[in-house]
């Protein structure tokens, strides 16, 4: 029912906003109003309750704008609305499928209110929200919970992670997830939990779990957000982090300037002062230490019994309704997982066999998986077939160019994590593919070779082998490594970076000119210098007095019970910087372990690196690898190597990679366009480049040259100076031209004082 | 000036002649009215356009679904005012057209109607409905009753008060006894007269009474109901029914308590199969019981209020009278002894 006309006086009466004006800022003299108003309420209440579908909101005055008088005044009057929440939850509860949405919306809203006032706990608001937002039918409604709950969440951990309330919230999104595993509502606790993950308020083992058991649920939907959770929810947390940290950069000096040339204003001086202090706390947020965030999938408690599970259950089942993409994304997760982990999961890799054809849809996916699965404890018997079926269905002369580039990516990147899957003939024959017409064929056989010729020169022919390998099998300093065995101590790349530090010590004494080799005494100064500067490039917090640089005391989730027996130990022990106390454990063990006759490096066992230090040390490292791969002529192949090899050993490997150079083949005309587009900036209409220029200038906020402004200027404001400059004597001009010199050698009107 | 060209050749315009083309119609003339018009339905007022007449109950229901949900003023007033006129019109003893049973629900609601002439009339319609009737729903009618007794508006609360009266008049029993009758309604005219008192605040200044203002004539009137509704609840009834029968036959002294009650739902105050109530929606059933819950949570309030009036003399303090009439012979027998804790 529409509303009804409502008269003059009667506006006056129902005035609602102006009580609850009156009541904010007096309660005590309004008691007797809000209680007229409360009875008011409850006999609307009643009405409502004994026919919750018939009633209808006519009147004056709905039930609908009381439930938010009352809601907005509850917290002036405790005792009398003491069971007002419990009225709005019941309502809630039991008739939220009737009622028409507006009031809905309004009880909801009130209820967030009282919270908002602290009338109501977190956690009595989410219990009463959370079984509405799994059971409701209206759309609307589970989208305002959803955006309830969740903004309901965040403000209550914002100060002080709230332990106890996520803790009863995540158990009843785990009691969700369980006890109805082919129900579709899981698909709610998944979405809060990912929300919060992606938000950093949830980051811990137990909001994994929930994701595991969504995963391992029966319900298509619930499988896979679980699923995608686990391949992409820590991405989407990074680039959201990126994203919050970029935004507003605000140009302090241009706003200061810009106060200095119109008109002093306090709104403006204010202004600039908000800009001061907001550009302070960014900078400061920028300097805070980095918390120390784990993926998820390092945060599983038993990833064998997991990877296990989601094999048998959804993949290797053949009463499992997955479609392929949904299998697709279980296996990518799989395979991740035994990739990340060193599982031992034999059966899939049999379960791969049936797939390896060209003619099987999204084969790359597959490749790519099959790749991700293999690591160095995978025994080779296991893997040997299926890189002999990749070989024999992809790599041949017949089959096209692009196949037989994606089957030589794939036999790489598997033959990359485990290189005693390849027999010597096999090998020989694919290398051979290195002098195919097609650029992705030669490219991908050319990888292959310069893999082996690192890690199995022998099986290689002789003059395959190149001069490095051949030299190095000669001399015996190059072994054929045996299946489980691990290379042995010491830090990859540690005596680069040894070598980098004195080579840059060294330079830095010529610029100062001393010579070159200083005393210890110096290089001891010099060294802790450095350092410090390593810590304080990333850590602003460390200075002098308190050296716990680069470290935060990660609060554990027992910290609630805190224990107060005497006999423990200060929990969090600061790490110092003493170099003499602290020897690195693993490059000391290194040490013993090693070759006497090689020589160790000793830069980790003497020094704690900075991460500057590691930083370079990474950097290095992929330098060197660079220049050891073959054939990086051109700056767009050793990028393509860069990459590559920059990739994390946590990074998921993707059908793109896969597909890898079969790309080269030649573009399309949008590719191209867009690529010429690139990086010249958005082109709306058809202008010049000068015009483009100015107008971005323009936007910029820059001013324009005097040329331009004359330019510019009203054609009737130059027209008496016109008129006028052809009536002067000759001395007048005289005096305008010299003024005119003058002027210029001043440099302005104003002069170029100290320039 | 080629403004000024322009501006002649536009004169020119007005009085050159139009040319007529073949195959096209004559122009229209400047000063030509659009008499055309479009409807999507030409709206008969009074007649009926069908060959048969709808008959006299359809259009009854018709009515009464118009009064209960249209949306102007005057069309739920004027249907009102038939629903009316063909109730007082029909024969003595011909059957209503349609239950009270449905009437009453639909109809009640209109009490909180926003003007003043809907719920008039409202209060004339109801009157025509057979009183032995009324009882059944009076929980649902005071539920309404209440809602208008403690409204913001002025208006709406005196004819509440009309209401009750009616309901007082129809079925006096029945709003007395039925749940939440006593204490809620009681409740209401606390807090309708501005006798009620905050439980958390201690009283500091007398009612400010910002939004519901000084009752000014409507004051005198909800006391004489007060007094009503009291005498109602509290003052025993003469029980002469009771007494001729007992004079019967002799051994069947007491029959009727031990017959199948007459009333319809005789069990309602166990409250075998509703939600639970709590004190105030209770049935109370016993006139000691309601002068127990009268005397220990409003007895106070309403003597302080009775106090301040009976001061103020006037037609106020003559209802006052009137009330204190009322709880004397109510309260006359009460022995102040709490029994049932």
């Amino acid at each position: 029912m529409p509303k009804k006309r409502v008269g003059a006086l009667e506006k006056v009466d129902a005035d609602l906003p102006n009580l609850q004006y009156k009541i904010g800022r007096d309660p005590k003299s309004y008691t007797e109003d809000f209680l007229n108003q409360y009875g008011q309420y409850q006999s609307q209440r009643d009405i409502f309750m004994a026919s919750p579908t018939t009633a209808t909101s006519s009147g004056i005055i709905s039930f609908r704008n009381l439930i938010d008088f009352v809601a907005h005044v509850a917290d002036c009057f405790p005792e009398d609305t003491a069971e007002f929440p419990e009225d709005l939850k019941t309502i809630l509860t039991l008739h939220h499928a009737q009622l028409e949405s507006e009031l809905r919306e309004k009880i909801v809203g009130s209820l967030v209110l009282l919270r908002r006032k602290d009338i109501i706990d977190s956690s009595s608001l989410l219990n009463t929200l959370f079984p509405i937002l799994v059971a409701t039918p209206s759309k609307t409604l589970r989208s305002l919970l959803f955006n309830k709950i969740l903004s309901d969440l965040r403000t209550s951990n914002q100060k002080a992670i709230n332990h106890r309330l996520n803790r009863t919230i995540q158990t009843a999104l785990f009691n969700l997830l369980t006890s109805d595993r082919t129900s579709s509502k899981g698909i709610w606790a998944v979405k809060i939990t990912r929300e919060l993950w992606k938000r950093q308020i949830w980051t811990d083992s137990k909001a994994v779990e929930i994701m595991k058991e969504a995963s391992l649920a029966d319900n298509e939907k619930v499988i896979g957000s679980g699923v995608r959770f686990f391949l992409g929810g820590d991405k989407e947390r990074e680039e959201l982090e990126d994203e919050s940290s970029d935004d507003e950069a605000i140009d302090v000096g241009k706003l200061k300037h810009q106060i200095g040339i119109n008109k002093k204003t306090r709104k403006g001086k204010k202004s600039v002062e908000a800009a001061v202090k907001k550009v302070r706390q960014n900078e400061k947020k920028k300097n805070a230490p980095h918390p120390l965030n784990f993926s998820a999938l390092h945060l599983l408690h038993d990833p064998q019994g997991f990877a296990e599970q989601l094999f048998s259950k959804h993949l290797n089942n053949g009463k499992s309704k997955l479609n392929l993409d949904q299998k697709l994304l279980v296996l990518q997760l799989v395979s991740r997982l035994v990739g990340l982990h060193k599982l031992t999961v034999i059966k899939l890799y049999s379960y791969f066999t049936k797939y390896l054809t060209p003619r099987q849809p999204q084969v790359t996916s597959f490749l790519a998986s099959l790749a991700q699965a293999t690591h160095s404890l995978v025994p080779p018997d296991a893997i040997e077939p299926l890189v002999q079926k990749i070989a024999n269905e992809f790599v041949s002369e017949a089959s096209a160019s692009e196949v037989a580039s994606a089957g030589l990516n794939a036999i790489r990147e598997i033959c990359v994590r485990q290189p005693l899957a390849m027999s010597d003939i096999l090998l020989q024959d694919l290398v051979m593919y290195r002098k195919s017409k097609d650029k992705g064929t030669m490219m991908a056989a050319k990888g292959l070779l310069s893999l082996y010729r690192e890690v199995g020169a022998d099986l290689l022919k002789k003059r395959d082998r190149g001069k490095k390998a051949t030299m190095g099998i000669k001399s015996g300093t190059i072994k054929e490594r045996r299946f489980g065995e691990d290379e042995v101590g010491g830090i990859e790349g540690i005596e680069l970076l040894e070598e980098w530090k004195a080579n840059e010590r060294k330079r830095k004494r010529a610029e100062t000119g001393l010579p070159e080799l200083g005393t210890d005494e110096e290089d001891e100064d010099e060294n802790e210098a450095e350092e410090q500067a390593g810590w304080d490039n990333w850590d602003a917090e460390s200075d002098a007095s308190e050296d716990s640089g680069g470290w935060i005391a990660v609060e554990s989730d027992e910290e609630i019970n805190i224990s107060d027996s005497e006999d423990d130990e200060p929990a969090a022990k600061k790490i110092k910087l003493d170099k003499s106390a602290t020897p690195n454990p693993d490059a000391e063990k290194g040490e013993t372990d090693q070759n006497p006759e090689k020589k160790v490096s000793k830069l980790a066992t003497t020094k704690i690196l900075t991460p500057a230090d590691l930083a370079k040390l990474q950097e290095l490292r992929l330098e060197a690898s660079i220049n050891k791969t073959m054939g990086a002529k051109t700056k767009a192949q050793s990028d393509r190597i860069k990459e590559a090899l920059a990739r994390h050993a946590d990074d998921a490997l993707t059908a793109d990679q896969i597909e890898g150079f079969s790309k080269l083949r030649k573009s399309t005309k949008e590719e191209m366009i867009a690529l010429a587009r690139e990086g010249k900036g958005e082109r709306g209409e058809h202008k010049s480049t000068q015009a483009i220029r100015k107008s971005k200038k323009e936007a910029e906020g820059k001013s324009t040259t005097n040329k331009e402004k004359s330019r510019k200027k009203n054609f009737l404001m130059t027209l008496g100076k016109a008129k006028y400059k052809q009536k002067r004597s000759l001395t007048q001009t005289k005096r305008v031209l010299q003024g005119h010199i003058e002027r210029s050698k001043r440099g302005g009107k104003r002069g170029n004082i100290g320039m | 000036m080629g403004s000024s060209a322009r501006k002649k050749k536009e004169k020119k315009k007005d009085f050159q002649k139009t040319k007529l083309k073949v195959g096209k119609a004559k122009q229209k003339a400047d000063n030509v009215t659009d008499t055309s018009f479009r409807s999507k339905s030409i709206t008969v007022n009074q007649q009926s356009l069908t060959t048969t007449a709808p008959s006299s109950f359809s259009q009854f229901s018709h009515y009464v679904s118009l009064a209960s949900s249209s949306k102007s003023d005057t069309q739920r007033k004027d249907a009102l005012s038939y629903l009316t006129t063909q109730l007082s019109s029909q024969p003595v003893n011909a059957s209503m057209p349609l239950p009270t049973a449905i009437l009453l629900p639909k109809l009640i609601p209109l009490i909180l109607d926003g003007s003043p002439a809907v719920r008039s009339q409202l209060l004339k319609f109801l009157r025509l409905l057979p009183p032995a009737e009324v009882g059944d729903r009076a929980e649902q009618s005071l539920l309404y009753t209440r809602a208008g007794m403690t409204h913001l508006s002025a208006p709406i609360r005196v004819d509440a008060l009309a209401l009750l009266e009616w309901l007082l008049e129809v079925a006096q029993e029945d709003i007395v006894t039925c749940p939440g009758g006593w204490v809620k309604t009681l409740k209401s005219f606390m807090s309708m007269m501005g006798w009620a008192s905050s439980s958390g605040s201690t009283k500091w200044t007398s009612a400010s009474r910002a939004s519901f203002g000084k009752a000014g004539k409507a004051f005198p009137r909800q006391i004489i109901m007060l007094a009503k509704f009291l005498q109602a609840g509290l003052v025993e009834e003469s029980s002469e029914s009771l007494t001729s029968t007992s004079n019967g036959l002799f051994p069947l002294c007491d029959v009727e308590v031990h017959m199948i009650p007459a009333r319809s739902n005789a069990f309602a105050h166990l409250n075998l199969f509703g939600s639970s109530r709590d004190e105030e929606g209770e049935m109370y059933i016993d006139r000691e019981e309601r002068q127990r819950v009268f005397a220990t949570k409003f007895q106070p309030a309403v003597m302080e209020g009775l106090e301040n009036v009976k001061k103020e003399a006037g037609e106020a303090g003559r209802a006052a009278a009137i009330l204190s009439k009322a709880l004397r012979e109510g309260m006359v027998d009460y022995s102040g002894i709490d029994d049932t804790q």
